[in-house]
Order: structure tokens, then C-alpha cells, then sequence
């Protein structure tokens, strides 16, 4: 079984960003990791690849050289194989084109399954899993919270929906993305560590995969980012004070009634 | 034709959900001044009725009503949605940011080769360009984006991001029969819908949150029933939720879901980034809290400094006051 999984390099939340001063473009502090909803599907691959003995995980990410990092956790944790797609000179912001890019990748590869992340925390847009899917024409469940695949032929899901929880079964080859509580993803271990950082990873110009070039070319975005603002801030914090809790109880109301009229 | 909009609109117990109003109301002034046509869509079965409403907040209302829409499928309502648009060609696809937009927009979008804005909480329209504003980096960061023209745009938005204004229109309503097409390779086998009775939390307009200060599960009680006063919700950090006090579905924050009511009350919450992430775009967020020093005061607009254990008894009784007033 050939399992791909699809991950992405994002900047930690605790990394600071700064609005460079043409308002256009981003300085981002060099602090990197595996997208968090990303370790959930890391993990579920290797735990499949642990219980049946031809299961073969391949790590893939479209992105920039330093995102060769992530996949070296990757790697550290279990998985067999990892590709870079290099995104030099190319758009690799726009879902519709890193999308369109990394289902050429699967295509090429030949899958079984593939698991992607519920979301990118950059980004925040959930929206790579649904899209690869229709791009191969392979049937896709969202926010999956368990998963069994032991007949290798079908999947047995259960995945997040309005309002409550879904089971379902699905033929592969399949696409799914992991939500948190799927599993709980593995601290690598030193000698993971130590095969990671000699791993060869190789680093791959994406035209190769048969896509048009101005498919992928930053022109061919479907979204264009005209200006980045810092989020209004809030006014300093009105902490109220009163002899007694009963005081300042009756304070916020009050303040919640005239000043913020939320009440 | 070019600059009409589509709504897609989510309905629950029978009503339409807020979102879809927010939306539909947003939507109308953008195509009001294009000289457009905004649509409200609605799949579903035995849905005709929901139309009433809608009409007042549209031009057009297409309804799909079929068997097979009982419930929201991907591959049933994909294959609906995608014909439409193919039909009628909008040029803006609008839909809520919840888990069933979050689903269906991608897939109809790489049908429809479109663009694609998840999670948007603004529009604007500058002259006859629309730009959408997204938060990135949980929050850190807006970004004012575009879509490429001559692509079909699908955008999610947050709920609450816009108010509901009726503009008491009187559109007209379109049946369309779509058969819509079932995916042979999944078979749902279960559905478990819990606690689907409360008010969905991304679209609750009270929030009060609990945390570690909480103590122990027993003591939401009294957080629940100020909710229930307040028609909201309740929802922890992920401290309580990793304790199982409570459920995964009233995690706020990074690794749970994004709110942003009108009024935010934490309790015994400290405020790490990973939490105010899923909180900093409520209206007005107060915070209850011993410690001065806790970092959540400085994402508070008002702040009370005390045991909560003392602090949401008489909490409880002044909203129940205010609410009577009222
Ligand atoms: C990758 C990642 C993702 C995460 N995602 C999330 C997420 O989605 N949501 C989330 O919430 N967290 C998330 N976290 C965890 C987050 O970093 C914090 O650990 C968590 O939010 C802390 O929860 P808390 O505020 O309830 O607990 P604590 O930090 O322990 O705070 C408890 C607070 O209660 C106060 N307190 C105690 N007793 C009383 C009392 N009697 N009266 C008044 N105040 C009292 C204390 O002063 C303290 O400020 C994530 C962490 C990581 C690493
Ligand atoms: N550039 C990328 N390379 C590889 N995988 C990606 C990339 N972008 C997104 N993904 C995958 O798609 C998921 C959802 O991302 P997003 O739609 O951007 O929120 C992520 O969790 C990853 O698994």
C-alpha cells in the first residue's frame, strides 16, 4: 500500500511577523515547524505502515528549500520517503494552484491513500484535502477522528460533521485529512533523528510533473494578496475595581450595558 | 451574469442559520450597487418553505428539493452546487465558515477551476472590484485579497462577521430540478448528533469560557446556565478539554474552533496565544481572573480581578437582573 502524505512547513505560532513597508510582503522570524494538524497525519501513516508489513509512507511538501526541514521530522518519525517540490519562482500560496501541483505529485506517484492535515495554521484555509481529492477524482472524507484500513480495499472513517460525528466507509484509493484527536503523534526517537539527518532528500523543480508552466506560475494565482494590516488592537484592558466581587460585578455590567452596549 | 452572487444558505431545526442571513445581508449591498443579481441557494428536501424568508433578503431564490438533499452529503450537494454555478455563472460563491462550508467549497471550487478564500471576516467593494479581508497567522496578520477575474470566486466567511439587515426585498422563486449525483464509493454506516440542540458555537453571540481555573468538570454548571440565560454557549481551553471535563466541540482556539461573538466572558482562563488565536476577534471579551498578571488581560476590554468561585454566583445574578430589565 502506498500511502502519500501531504504536509506543509508553517511558521510557529509563537514566531513574530512584521509587514514589511510596502504593506505587500511579510518578514517572518525563522522559527518553522510541521503544521500541527500535519502530525496527526505523519503519525496515522506510520501507524499503518507498523501494522502491515508492505504499507510504504512517502512525505511530500510543495514549498520553499527550507521546508526540507519538516520533512526531516518526518522522516525522524517513521516515514520511508520524502519529496521537496521546490516552489522557487512559482506561486505556492494559492490553493488552487498548490493544489492542481500536489495532485500532479500523486498522480505521479500512484497512491492508495493519501492524508493531509484538516487545515494549514497559516493560512487557516482547509481547503488543499477537498481540492487534491477532486483534482484526482478520488473520493475525500474531511476531519477524520479514527481510521481502520486493515482489508487494505476500503477505509472505515469517522470523521467531524455538523453537529456531532459520522462513520463512513470509503473505497481506496482515498484522500483524508486528520483532525486532532485522531491519534497522538510520536516524539522521534534519537536514532529517527539520526537517519533524518542523513536522509537524501531530493529537491524537485515541480514543472517536471507534466503541469503547464503557467499553471503554476505566480500569474496563475486565483487569489492575489493586495495589502496585509496588523489587526486592530484592542484598547488597554478596564480592569474594574470595587471593595467587594459584588462591586465589581455591578461595574461591568454597567459597563457592558452603557459603554460596550452588549447587553 | 457577471457580478451576480450566490448565497449558499445552511439552515438547522427548520430555520435559517444566522450566517446565511449575515451573508445574504452583506451580499445585498455589493450587488446593489453593481446593478446585480444576488441569489440565496437552498438544497435540501422539503425546504421550499425556508423560501418565505429568503425572498425578503434576495432577488432570486433557487431551491433544490430532493430526497436525496435530506442531509448535507459532499458528493450530493457538490454535484448540485457545481451545476448551479455552472448555470447561472455567478461570479462570487458566498457560504459560511463552518464545517459544512469548509467542506463543500473546496470541492466545488477545483470542479469549478475557481479561486478559493476560506475564512474571510470582511468585504469591500472599491468601485466594481470586491476585496475580501482575511486574518492569517491566527489572527496576527489581515490580509486584503483579490480574486482573479473570469475565475469563479468561493469564499467562507466566519460567522458574525456582518449584521443581518432585512431589506425587505420580495425575490422571486426559482425551482430547479438538479439530480444530484451519489458517490458509489462512500457509505455512510452511522451518524451520532449529540448535543446538536445547543447553539452551534462559531455562531453563538455569548460565549463564556471556562479553564483550568475551573477547578473540575462539576463546576460548569453554573457556566452553563449562564449561557442558557444568555441564549450562548459554553466553551473551554484546551487545558479542561485534554482533562475531559468537557467535550472536543467547545474547544476555542488554535487546535479547536474559531469564535467571535458579540460578548466573550473567560473564566480561569490564562490566555495563552494558542487560545486567544480562536477569541481575538470577539466584539468585547472580558476576563475573569486571580492573577492580575495573567496574560489574558491584554487581550481584555474589561477585566474583574478575583476568585471566580465568588466572582460567577453574583455574575449569574446581575445578568439575570439585566436581562429582566430588559
Ligand atoms: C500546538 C498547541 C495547540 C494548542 N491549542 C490550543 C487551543 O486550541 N485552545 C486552548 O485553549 N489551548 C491550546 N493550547 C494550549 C495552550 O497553550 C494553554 O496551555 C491552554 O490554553 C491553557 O489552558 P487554561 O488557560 O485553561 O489553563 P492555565 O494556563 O493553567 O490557566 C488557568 C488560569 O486560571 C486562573 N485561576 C486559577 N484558579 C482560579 C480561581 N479560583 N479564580 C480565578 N482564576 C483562577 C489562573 O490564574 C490561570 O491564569 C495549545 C497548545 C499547543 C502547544
Ligand atoms: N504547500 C503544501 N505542500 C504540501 N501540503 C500542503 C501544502 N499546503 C497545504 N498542504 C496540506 O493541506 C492541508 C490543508 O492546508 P490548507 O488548505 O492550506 O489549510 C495541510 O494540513 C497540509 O496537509
Amino acid at each position: 500500500m502506498n500511502i502519500i502524505v501531504f504536509l506543509k512547513q508553517v511558521a510557529d505560532t509563537e514566531a513574530r511577523i512584521f509587514i514589511k513597508s510596502d504593506q505587500n510582503s511579510l518578514e517572518i522570524e525563522n522559527k518553522y515547524n510541521m503544521n500541527f494538524f500535519d502530525e496527526f497525519a505523519v503519525e496515522e501513516a506510520i501507524k499503518i505502515k507498523e501494522k502491515s508489513k508492505d504499507a510504504q509512507v512517502t512525505v511530500c511538501t510543495y514549498g520553499p528549500k527550507r521546508a526540507i526541514e519538516a520533512l526531516r521530522t518526518a522522516i525522524a518519525m517513521g516515514a520511508d520517503k520524502a519529496v521537496l517540490l521546490n516552489s522557487d519562482g512559482l506561486e505556492c500560496d494559492d490553493s488552487l494552484t498548490v493544489s492542481k501541483v500536489l495532485a500532479a505529485f500523486a498522480k505521479n506517484e500512484g497512491l492508495d491513500l493519501i492524508l493531509c492535515g484538516r487545515q494549514a495554521i497559516d493560512d487557516e484555509s482547509a481547503s488543499i484535502g477537498g481540492m487534491v481529492a477532486e483534482f484526482l477524482g478520488v473520493p475525500h472524507v474531511s476531519a477524520i477522528l479514527s481510521l481502520d484500513v486493515t482489508d487494505g480495499k476500503t477505509a472505515r472513517v469517522e470523521s467531524e460533521v455538523e453537529g456531532g460525528k459520522e462513520r463512513v466507509e470509503v473505497h481506496l484509493p482515498a484522500l483524508l485529512t486528520t483532525q486532532k484527536g485522531l491519534n497522538t503523534p510520536r516524539v522521534p526517537l534519537i536514532t529517527g533523528v539520526m537517519k533524518a539527518m542523513k536522509a537524501v532528500i531530493p529537491d524537485v523543480d515541480p514543472t517536471i510533473l507534466g503541469l503547464p508552466r503557467e499553471e503554476i506560475d505566480p500569474s496563475a494565482a486565483g487569489i492575489r494578496v493586495l495589502s496585509y494590516e496588523t489587526p486592530q488592537q484592542r484598547p488597554p484592558v478596564k480592569i474594574l475595581e470595587g471593595e467587594t466581587p459584588a462591586e465589581k460585578v455591578q461595574g461591568l455590567i454597567k459597563a457592558l450595558k452603557e459603554q460596550a452596549k452588549v447587553l | 451574469m457577471p457580478n451576480d452572487i450566490f448565497v449558499v444558505v445552511e439552515y438547522k431545526d427548520g430555520g435559517i442559520r444566522k450566517v446565511s442571513l449575515e451573508l445574504l445581508s452583506k451580499a445585498r449591498q455589493v450587488t446593489e450597487r453593481l446593478g446585480s443579481t444576488l441569489y440565496a441557494v437552498v438544497m435540501g428536501h422539503a425546504v421550499t418553505e425556508l423560501a418565505a424568508v429568503l425572498r425578503k433578503f434576495s432577488n432570486k431564490v433557487i431551491v433544490v428539493d430532493h430526497e436525496e438533499l435530506e442531509n448535507y452529503r459532499w458528493d450530493t450537494f457538490t454535484s448540485v452546487l457545481e451545476k448551479l454555478a455552472e448555470k447561472y455563472k455567478p461570479f462570487m460563491v458566498l457560504g459560511g465558515s463552518t464545517v459544512t462550508g469548509k467542506d463543500l467549497f473546496p470541492r466545488v471550487a477545483a470542479r469549478l477551476k475557481g479561486a478559493i478564500v476560506s475564512d474571510a471576516v470582511g468585504m469591500e467593494l472599491d468601485g466594481t472590484s470586491v476585496r475580501i479581508k482575511k486574518p492569517l497567522y491566527g489572527g496576527k496578520i489581515v490580509s486584503w485579497v483579490s480574486c482573479k477575474e473570469n475565475l469563479t470566486a468561493m469564499i467562507t466567511f466566519r460567522p458574525n462577521s456582518f449584521a443581518v439587515e432585512n431589506h425587505n426585498l420580495t425575490g422571486e422563486l426559482i425551482e430547479e430540478s438538479v439530480d444530484p449525483l451519489r458517490d458509489p464509493r462512500i457509505t455512510v454506516t452511522g451518524i451520532d448528533k449529540g448535543g446538536s440542540k445547543k447553539v452551534d458555537i462559531q455562531e453563538a453571540d455569548f460565549i463564556i469560557c471556562g479553564g483550568r481555573g475551573m477547578k473540575g468538570p462539576e463546576n460548569f454548571d453554573i457556566l452553563e446556565s449562564i449561557a442558557d440565560l444568555m441564549g450562548g454557549r459554553v466553551g473551554a481551553s484546551r487545558a479542561v478539554v485534554d482533562s475531559k471535563w468537557r467535550d472536543y466541540d467547545d474547544q476555542v482556539g488554535k487546535s479547536g474552533k474559531t469564535v467571535s461573538p458579540k460578548l466573550y466572558i473567560g473564566c480561569g482562563v490564562s490566555g495563552a496565544l494558542h487560545h486567544t488565536m480562536g477569541m481575538d476577534t470577539s466584539k468585547v471579551i472580558v476576563a475573569v481572573n486571580k492573577d492580575p498578571n495573567a496574560p489574558i488581560f491584554s487581550y481584555a476590554d474589561y477585566g474583574i480581578v478575583d476568585d471566580l468561585f465568588t466572582v460567577l454566583p453574583i455574575l449569574k445574578k446581575e445578568l439575570e437582573q439585566a436581562k429582566e430589565e430588559t
